[in-house]
């Protein structure tokens, strides 16, 4: 008998039908979901940046992009930014965008001084964002650069998890890879002392736009 | 990796005596729980939840086939491969095949118990495979080729120091203990290197999700991110009893694991892997596979220790433990130290080879307490020692002591005979209300005991000046 068989039988003989308690409700009424957001990523050492439209938010990715001396930035091609003409608007930088440019894409996330993206949806109890792979969507884009930049729209924030979950769209497949991304990357491993930018980036920079 | 009672009281012994490492487990578990105790605060209605779950997790234990089924039916439309192994013997031998398949010899890892379970990484390495812990406290743990003390954080017992030689030996740069900035940077540095030309990428699964066929991992630092992500190919170890049947019912788990892990509302990165990279995708892995362990947990089900595959280490209980808070992890000698660990040791890893871990505890009950899913670890910890006695696993010594000490017990005018003459036998040692025994006689190792007191409280009752007071 197979390993497959042999497990499945030995549970098979021993189950039962013990009715699953249905969807956990969520307890979470926030008045202002832009606000706990947030509150809750700054907690955790991320950064907010609020802008009224979208112009007024990639003003502010350019005072970011500024503020890091980004050289070298791969974007997402995706929404908002695939309509965005990036290599126009910020000739100082190279840009690699993503199933656009030419060149090895890991390579290049590799050597990237900021990653550029959007996000599926936001979650305001936690301050997470939601990410997905797919066409025009890297995963290394927003893993591999020490800083990451992500355009939120406020529409997108849910209140929490399950909001979040409830609202999946069933008939859609899973992407082959999400994240939830709730802060930069750290690690207390060392006598439970915090540091940042251990493997992913060190700065995670959410500009939360109307 | 065994701990017999000889075993376990003697490195237990060690670790008290070790002041330095006794601070380490008062600050970092004590961080812990308190971070714990304010992010359940901050959960509306966080007992109901807790009962919510564990309703969720003993359903889903009582139809496990139908739930693994359900996911390898979903993970494989999704192009991953499903393998199943009964045991270590199994999934190693699995795993060691896609290794050679695909000629890796560089392996990078994000913290897996399941691996540490069936002991991967030697056998990998027997065959000519190196693998990589990469969470840092795994990688510390790794240079220093020891064991890893506590389920999340396993660097519990080294100090900045130890990891300053540690990582500065492997990057040949002498690095400074006190700035944890450039010590994690390196690090990084080295780790960079090593996912950039892996062969192959392997995790556990903080779970599996049956709805979707999906893995999820959950990390702060990213490495589990990595390790999906930039090899082209992907092995995760998952145990059989880490599956949760839809999205919603992930939701509290995750929700869950971390307030009971760290005290974090989530964790930094909550990673979801449905499959390998879709036509379109820009990167990402070629190949996923996904190895389901059985290593026991099956013979568990339906049996009063079923209990125990509820649990989503955590680790909450470690912190809160007063035996792990004083022994530390490795006096388990086990992947899962703590109480979790002093019930599903020797359950999944052989009870002959670790006869005292049902004894490590005070029976406190702050583990059931502190537990997201309410596991009854007391209970058990008592079922294993009552197994022991029927089994007559206990020395014969112990045995007819235990039985000598019933018989009084159950009897009045014995038991205030052998009263009275313990009263008179503790003379020469009793001081300041004190028992100063020769430390041969002491069962209580450094401290001492209460001595008897000069009146018992059947006397004091019958004398009636209890009711005056």
């Amino acid at each position: 008998m197979s390993a497959r068989e042999e497990i499945l039988e030995r549970l098979r003989r021993k189950a039962s039908n013990v009715e699953m308690p249905g969807a956990w409700q969520s307890q979470r009424n926030f008045p202002d979901l832009a606000e706990r957001f947030t509150a809750s990523l700054t907690a955790v050492r991320g950064e907010v940046r609020r802008a009224e439209n979208l112009e007024a938010a990639l003003v502010e990715v350019g005072t970011i992009l500024e503020e890091v001396s980004a050289k070298t930035v791969v974007a997402n091609n995706e929404s908002p930014l695939s309509d965005v003409a990036l290599a126009e608007r910020w000739p100082e930088c190279a840009w690699h965008i993503v199933g656009q440019s030419s060149g090895d894409l890991r390579e290049f996330c590799a050597g990237a001084d900021v990653g550029l993206s959007g996000v599926e949806a936001a979650l305001a109890e936690t301050g997470s964002l939601v990410v997905h792979s797919g066409v025009g969507k890297s995963r290394l884009a927003t893993l591999l650069p020490p800083v990451h930049i992500a355009l939120v729209p406020v529409s997108c924030l849910a209140p929490d998890i399950f909001t979040w979950t409830a609202s999946r769209n069933q008939e859609a497949p899973m992407p082959s890879n999400l994240n939830l991304i709730s802060g930069p990357s750290k690690s207390a491993d060392i006598e439970f002392t915090l540091t940042l930018g251990v493997h992913g980036p060190k700065r995670l920079v959410a500009v939360l736009y109307e | 990796m065994t701990a017999t009672l000889s075993e376990f009281r003697q490195r237990a012994k060690t670790a008290i005596e070790d002041v330095r490492l006794q601070g380490a487990l008062d600050g970092g578990t004590g961080k812990l729980w308190e971070m714990r105790r304010l992010t359940f605060e901050e959960l509306p209605n966080s007992d109901a939840l807790r009962d919510h779950f564990k309703a969720i997790r003993s359903a889903t234990l009582r139809n496990l086939v139908e739930h693994l089924e359900t996911f390898e039916k979903n993970a494989t439309a999704a192009g991953a491969n499903v393998h199943w192994a009964r045991d270590g013997t199994d999934a190693r031998e699995i795993v060691i095949s896609i290794a050679q398949e695909h000629g890796v010899k560089l392996v990078t890892k994000s913290k897996s118990m399941a691996t540490e379970e069936i002991h991967l990484n030697e056998a990998l390495a027997e065959v000519g495979v190196e693998a990589i812990e990469t969470d840092l406290g795994e990688y510390i743990v790794q240079l220093a080729e020891e064991t890893p003390s506590h389920i999340i954080a396993p660097a519990i017992h080294k100090t900045r120091h130890e990891a300053a030689e540690l990582l500065g030996r492997e990057s040949g740069r002498s690095l400074s203990p006190d700035d944890l900035t450039t010590l994690t940077g390196e690090a990084r540095k080295l780790l960079r290197k090593r996912f950039l030309t892996a062969g192959m990428g392997i995790s556990g699964g903080n779970m599996i999700v049956a709805e979707t066929g999906s893995v999820v991992l959950v990390t702060n630092e990213g490495n589990a991110r990595m390790v999906t992500s930039v090899p082209p190919v992907h092995i995760a170890v998952v145990g059989i009893e880490k599956i949760i049947p839809t999205w919603d019912a992930a939701a509290i788990w995750l929700s869950l694991l971390a307030r009971s892990a760290s005290g974090q509302p989530l964790s930094i990165y909550t990673s979801v892997i449905t499959g390998p990279s879709r036509a379109g995708d820009p990167d990402g892995t070629g190949e996923v596979h996904i190895v389901l362990l059985d290593n026991g947990r099956s013979e568990l089900v339906g049996t009063k220790y079923e209990e125990v595959l509820q649990c989503i280490r955590c680790g909450a209980c470690l912190n809160v433990c007063p035996v792990y808070r004083e022994a530390g992890g490795h006096s388990y000698d086990s992947p899962y130290p703590g109480p979790i660990g002093a019930v599903v040791t020797p359950l999944l890893l052989g009870r002959e080879n670790y006869e005292a871990l049902p004894h490590a505890s005070s029976l406190c009950g702050a583990c059931k307490e502190v537990c997201p899913v309410r596991i009854d670890l007391p209970r058990m910890l008592l079922e294993l020692r009552a197994d022991q006695v029927a089994e007559r696993t206990i020395p014969w010594k112990e045995r007819k002591a235990e039985e000598a000490g019933a018989f009084v017990f159950k009897h009045e005018k014995l038991m205030r005979f052998m009263t009275n003459a313990a009263r008179l036998a503790q003379r020469p040692f009793s001081r300041d209300g004190k028992l100063h025994l020769p430390q041969r006689l002491n069962p209580a190792l450094e401290r001492q005991l209460p001595a008897l007191a000069k009146r018992s409280f059947r006397e004091m009752w019958k004398s009636g000046e209890l009711e005056e007071k």
